[in-house]
């Protein structure tokens, strides 16, 4: 933000601010008027709000699980003032895979989440490196890391999908892996929703305490001053991309795990629910600006959202067109903001 | 003693309630009875397939005669992740029985297992879950349905011939039926040669792609078999549009009515024949309320609804005959 405005914005009117602090806190305001929202027109059974009953919040957080942990990888990608494609694809490409060396090569739990997890960082590595290194828009190039991956999981899957079933012996896969899909504490909480919920804390704590998360800021904010400051601007770039391709494939693994499946076309259309969320979160497109916090609350918001519309019963056109609206009603209250006031620029 | 009479009298009491239960068995569902309102969640596929909308339209048709109960159905958008959520709703909201048609067999067969486990009687219908937790499937016998038509393109090549076969989604229970049944169907007739089996997803732009494809690859290609009328109709075009439509005999599976439904392609000589598959609407139905409103004990597990082909000599009279 240039010199002027910056001073221009310090002699604004104090009756301006209330609406910044809007903004800084609008996804988690969001969240909550449409959990009032939920409250309200719940449907009730025997004197129950349905909504706010813990199985129904457990199925929320499950629902928004994979692509919650998609987004937390975003938000770094999209603070850095970059986008990242591909994701959905890697998803699929991870599920595919986790599923292949389970049971067509019969290998044990924890090497395979452990080279599945160093495929999609060095899918998402590359991809960061081809983008830095050769000056390349990082929406070309994870949009032919996409294509790439569809088709490396076509290739691994044998064009079909893979089903995972458990025992001991060929063809079968331990039957410890099926515990991404089980609910722990007597049935109520979903182990997908434990590890979003996990991978949330620890997104958010790297993202707000750490040096990274403040070069994540600086290099999204203004990329010449970064370099200019000395942050590695370069090797910045290059991390949030591994961090995306490494939550996808975290996602692929608990999304196999979770449907007992490994198909190679899952994932599809994962990215733009995660898009969604970091903006409805608050981040700005444009870098520089973004919370963590706004991008769970946003993910979460959207599966509220969504359940709501389900437990009354609305078609899932209306949901579509809540989204759009809430999408455009963020980025809108944003940049409305964003730009008179100081703002977290 | 007083204490020792009370307890054998309570046993006793006890013993003579308990035992006309025991012979009768306890009813499936846990609120039964002519008296009271009764909750179907249908957590449907999608809403964008003709066989599906179908399925949905007879399902919305018949429940009025059923006043009892109240019919919801959930668009799972073609997706595991928003069906199972919309089932773990209809648990949520305690639906009274579940109607589901899976779209992939293994992903929805955890969530199905819940319901099941919590007391709610579960009905597939046309596509069913792995395993053994559900009440009852309803469906056609896939495998039979394509193995009639396997032994019907015998009878239309009887010199023999190229095949081809455009298969449904592999991940669904139907299609591995119905491309199994086809090879059996054929099995005794060496003369007809399968030179190509790719899938389609039940889609018909996929079908046009492929097929098209196909065409390009094995010009000699004689008659395809689809898994479903959607692809029929696709591998038409792709026939059309390289001036083979009247070589080529194309034997779709659905039998849909109305003037987009495969049984008036076959009317107008656009396709050798095609199979109704039913949609077994009536049939849940039927089971829905010998479940809740009679207190049914025990119900089949299976129940098949029968097909009919339709071919050049039937097709006009069953398009004027099926309205909906």
């Amino acid at each position: 933000m240039s010199e002027q405005a910056r001073s221009e914005a310090a002699a604004r009117p104090a009756r301006l601010r209330p609406l910044a602090v809007l903004v800084r806190f609008q996804s988690l305001i969001g969240l909550i008027v449409v959990v009032l929202g939920g409250i309200v027109f719940s449907p009730r059974r025997h004197g129950m709000v349905l909504f706010l009953t813990p199985d129904n919040i457990a199925n929320i957080i499950r629902s928004i699980s994979e692509t919650g942990i998609i987004a937390l990888g975003m938000t770094f990608v999209i603070i850095a003032a970059g986008i990242d494609l591909s994701v959905g694809a890697i998803l699929g490409l991870s599920s595919v895979f986790t599923a292949s060396l389970l049971i067509k090569h019969g290998w044990a739990i924890l090497p395979t989440i452990l080279t599945v997890l160093v495929a999609g960082t060095v899918f998402g590595t590359l991809q960061g490196a081809i983008s830095t290194r050769f000056r390349l828009q990082p929406f070309i190039v994870t949009l032919a890391g996409l294509q790439a991956a569809r088709g490396l999981a076509l290739v691994a899957s044998g064009n079909n999908y893979i089903n995972i079933a458990y025992g001991h012996g060929p063809g079968l896969a331990p039957p410890a892996f099926g515990v991404l899909g089980a609910r722990l504490f007597h049935n109520t909480l979903p182990v997908a929703s434990l590890i979003f919920i996990l991978l949330a804390a620890v997104a958010a704590l790297v993202l707000n305490t750490t040096r990274f998360g403040r070069y994540v800021y600086a290099v999204g904010g203004n990329e010449r001053a970064a370099r200019l400051s000395g942050i590695p601007v370069n090797r910045v770039k290059i991390a949030v991309y591994a961090i995306t391709g490494v939550a996808s494939a975290i996602a692929g693994i608990v999304h196999a795990g979770q449907f007992s499946f490994g198909g190679p076309n899952d994932g599809a259309g994962y990215e733009l629910t995660a898009i969604a969320a970091v903006v409805i979160g608050g981040t700005d497109l444009f870098g520089g600006a973004g919370s963590m916090v706004g991008t769970i609350a946003g993910s979460v918001m959207l599966g509220a959202l969504a359940n709501i519309l389900e437990l009354n019963d609305v078609s899932a056109a209306m949901q579509l067109l809540a989204t759009g609206a809430i999408i455009v009603a963020a980025a809108a209250l944003q940049s409305f903001v964003g730009r008179r006031d100081g703002g977290g620029r | 003693m007083p204490r020792m009479h009370t307890i054998g009298t309570l046993a006793a009491g006890m013993a003579l309630l308990a035992s006309p239960a025991l012979a009768a068995g306890t009813p499936i569902a846990k609120t039964c009875g002519p008296n009271n309102h009764y909750l179907i969640g249908f957590s449907q596929v999608d809403y964008t397939e003709p066989y599906r909308q179908h399925v949905d339209n007879q399902m919305q048709e018949l429940v009025k005669n059923y006043p009892q109960f109240k019919l919801v159905i959930a668009d799972g958008q073609a997706n595991d992740n928003t069906q199972t959520s919309q089932v773990e709703n209809f648990i949520t909201q305690q639906v009274d029985i579940l109607f589901i048609s899976p779209y992939e067999s293994a992903p929805l067969t955890p969530v199905v297992a819940r319901a099941y486990k919590a007391g709610i009687p579960v009905i597939t219908l046309d596509r069913n879950v792995i395993g053994d937790q559900y009440t009852t499937f309803v469906g056609g016998d896939n495998f039979l349905i394509a193995k009639e038509a396997g032994e019907y393109a015998a009878t239309l090549l009887p010199d023999g011939g190229e095949i081809a076969i455009l298969e449904g989604l592999p991940s669904s229970s139907p299609a591995i039926e119905r491309l199994d049944g086809f090879k059996a169907g054929i099995a005794n007739h060496p003369n007809l040669k399968v030179v190509g089996v790719q899938a389609v997803d039940w889609l018909e732009d996929k079908a046009v792609t492929v097929f098209s494809a196909m065409l390009q690859a094995h010009p000699d290609i004689k008659l395809v078999y689809t898994s479903n009328d959607l692809a029929a109709a696709g591998a038409y075009i792709a026939a059309k549009s390289v001036g083979k439509q009247n070589q080529i005999k194309i034997i779709g599976t659905d039998g849909l009515p109305g003037p987009s439904g495969g049984i008036r392609s076959v009317m107008e000589g656009q396709w050798a024949a095609t199979y109704i598959y039913p949609t077994g609407a009536a049939e849940a139905l039927e089971l829905a309320k010998k479940i809740l409103i009679d207190c049914a004990t025990s119900v089949p597990r299976k129940i098949t609804v029968p097909t009919m082909r339709v071919d050049p000599q039937n097709a006009k009279e069953l398009y004027e005959k099926l309205k909906f």
